[in-house]
């Protein structure tokens, strides 16, 4: 652990601008190792348009994986634990399983292709130094190319790579969401009591993998014509959802830094008829019936993307 | 100085550029104009209810320029018919323009505009939590994951507004 703060320290202490590719490249897998590896705790501040909330988050490593914890501070009480690519969410009064992988949880989750993906599709700029909830950081700005992707400027840590704040801005270079920290602790200074809580042990489903419901699939059928350059698929399978009838078939494109999610389903009972697009900070939300079937596309892309998408979706099965 | 305003106005400047070209504004009342033009240009593309607009010098000077008529009245009256009928026919031109450019919009790409301006316009509808299982299983693939952490299932379980009056 202590050799990784280090190494990470080291190579933040580099001139992104100045060395090119590859120290860009090593960064960026420095910050993603550091997001698994670090123990930490702390409240951030997360912000959209006029809604402002604040949150308490926590990050232990053990030998049993990775513990996360988010807990809303305001409005109603709101509850995500993850561990091992299994994630529980509060609900109605009880933590209730909401998602589990097949063969996920192990560390870094960030793979060799999707990082150079990230380093085809942006390019990093170095904003030089501020300071975030007490700590020194570095501030970069990864922009895309075209406009069909956000820019993300994010302020990492210069001893342990954390990002303390992130914000994604537009074409226009306005703030579309952003979060940060408030108060941190790094390291042994951590609140890790949680993690051996009642509340942690009487999780349901805690003890064995029930990861049965998801099906991997090599093709289902569905293509998207119309990605934005840049964008490979990354998963593709076959899901059971909540509240719906038949199963889903939920397809994942990423550049590296952005995910646009596809899903398809038969057109339920009651469904409605309707299409919108509606958003959440920097996530986008476009939803349409399409010859008997109901299209959602969610990604943290601009709304034009999203539509674009949506758009060109089409069936090219037997 | 167009281009310099235009990225004070975009954000676009660091602190201390943007501290001289604010100067400028307040010495230059040439550039004080470019300053509240731009931010005219930038009210109307943003179609709101009202546009603010300082008009008091226009007014004045209408006024100052303004003619006091000592002619008789029997000849005042004839001009008014001649300004009358010239604007009627500068009416019917204008008419005329606007069925002529509406005529130039087909059918087809009629929509496509209309598309266009939707996209453009930003997104005021919050995700409804009825749709949050579709959030919840793209978050799972998501590398802002990666870069963000715990952070990022943020979207999953922030609130809205309208969530928390209920």
């Amino acid at each position: 652990m202590k050799a990784w703060v280090g190494f990470c320290g080291l190579l933040l202490t580099f001139n992104v601008s100045a060395a090119g590719g590859q120290s860009t490249l090593d960064l960026l897998k420095a910050i993603a190792f550091a997001g698994h590896q670090t123990d930490y705790s702390g409240i951030f501040v997360y912000q959209y348009g006029n809604h402002v909330e604040t949150s308490r988050i926590f990050h232990i490593v053990d030998a049993n994986g990775e513990y996360e914890k988010l807990e809303s501070l305001d409005g109603p009480k709101r509850e995500i634990i993850r561990h091992h690519g299994q994630v529980w969410c509060y609900s109605q009064h009880q933590m209730v399983q909401v998602e589990s992988q097949q063969g996920k949880g192990k560390f870094p989750m960030l793979l060799p292709d999707q990082l150079s993906a990230l380093s085809e599709n942006y390019n990093v700029k170095e904003l030089g130094a501020d300071r975030v909830a007490g700590y020194e950081t570095r501030v970069l700005l990864l922009y895309p190319r075209d406009k069909l992707r956000y820019s993300r400027k994010i302020w990492v840590d210069m001893n342990t790579g954390l990002l303390l704040k992130s914000a994604v801005l537009n074409d226009k270079n306005q703030i579309v969401e952003q979060y940060a920290f408030t108060e941190l602790k790094v390291g042994k200074d951590a609140d890790r009591a949680w993690v051996y809580s009642s509340e942690v042990k009487n999780l349901p489903g805690m003890s064995q993998q029930d990861s049965s419901k998801v099906v991997a699939v090599v093709n289902s059928g569905w293509v998207v014509d119309a990605l934005p350059a840049g964008f490979k698929k990354t998963t593709e399978l076959i899901r059971p959802m909540h509240g719906n009838h038949a199963p889903v078939t939920q397809l994942v494109f990423s550049d590296g830094l952005s995910a646009i999610s596809v899903f398809v389903e038969p057109v339920g009972p009651g469904e409605d008829e309707n299409e919108g697009l509606s958003s959440r900070g920097a996530l986008n939300l476009y939803h349409k019936v399409v010859d008997n079937h109901v299209y959602h596309v969610v990604g943290e892309v601009p709304p034009i993307t999203v539509i674009q998408v949506l758009n060109s979706i089409r069936y090219n099965g037997k | 100085m167009k281009h310099e305003i235009s990225a004070l106005m975009d954000g676009e400047l660091f602190e201390d550029e943007a501290e001289i070209l604010f100067g400028q504004i307040k010495r230059d009342p040439g550039i004080c104009s470019d300053w509240a033009v731009y931010h005219l240009i930038g009210d109307v593309l943003r179609q709101p209810d009202s546009i603010h607009r300082d008009m008091t010098e226009r007014i004045s000077e209408r006024l100052r320029n303004e003619a006091t008529v000592l002619a008789p009245r029997s000849r005042a009256l004839k001009q008014k018919v001649r300004v009358f009928a010239l604007s009627a026919a500068a009416s019917l031109m204008a008419v005329s323009m606007v069925a002529w450019m509406t005529m130039q919009i087909s059918p087809e790409t009629a929509p496509q505009l209309a598309m266009q301006q939707a996209s453009m316009r930003p997104v005021n509808l919050q995700i409804q939590p009825a749709a949050n299982d579709y959030l919840m299983a793209h978050q799972e693939f998501s590398p802002s994951n990666d870069m963000n952490g715990g952070a990022s299932y943020i979207h999953t379980v922030t609130y809205s507004p309208e969530e928390k009056s209920q």
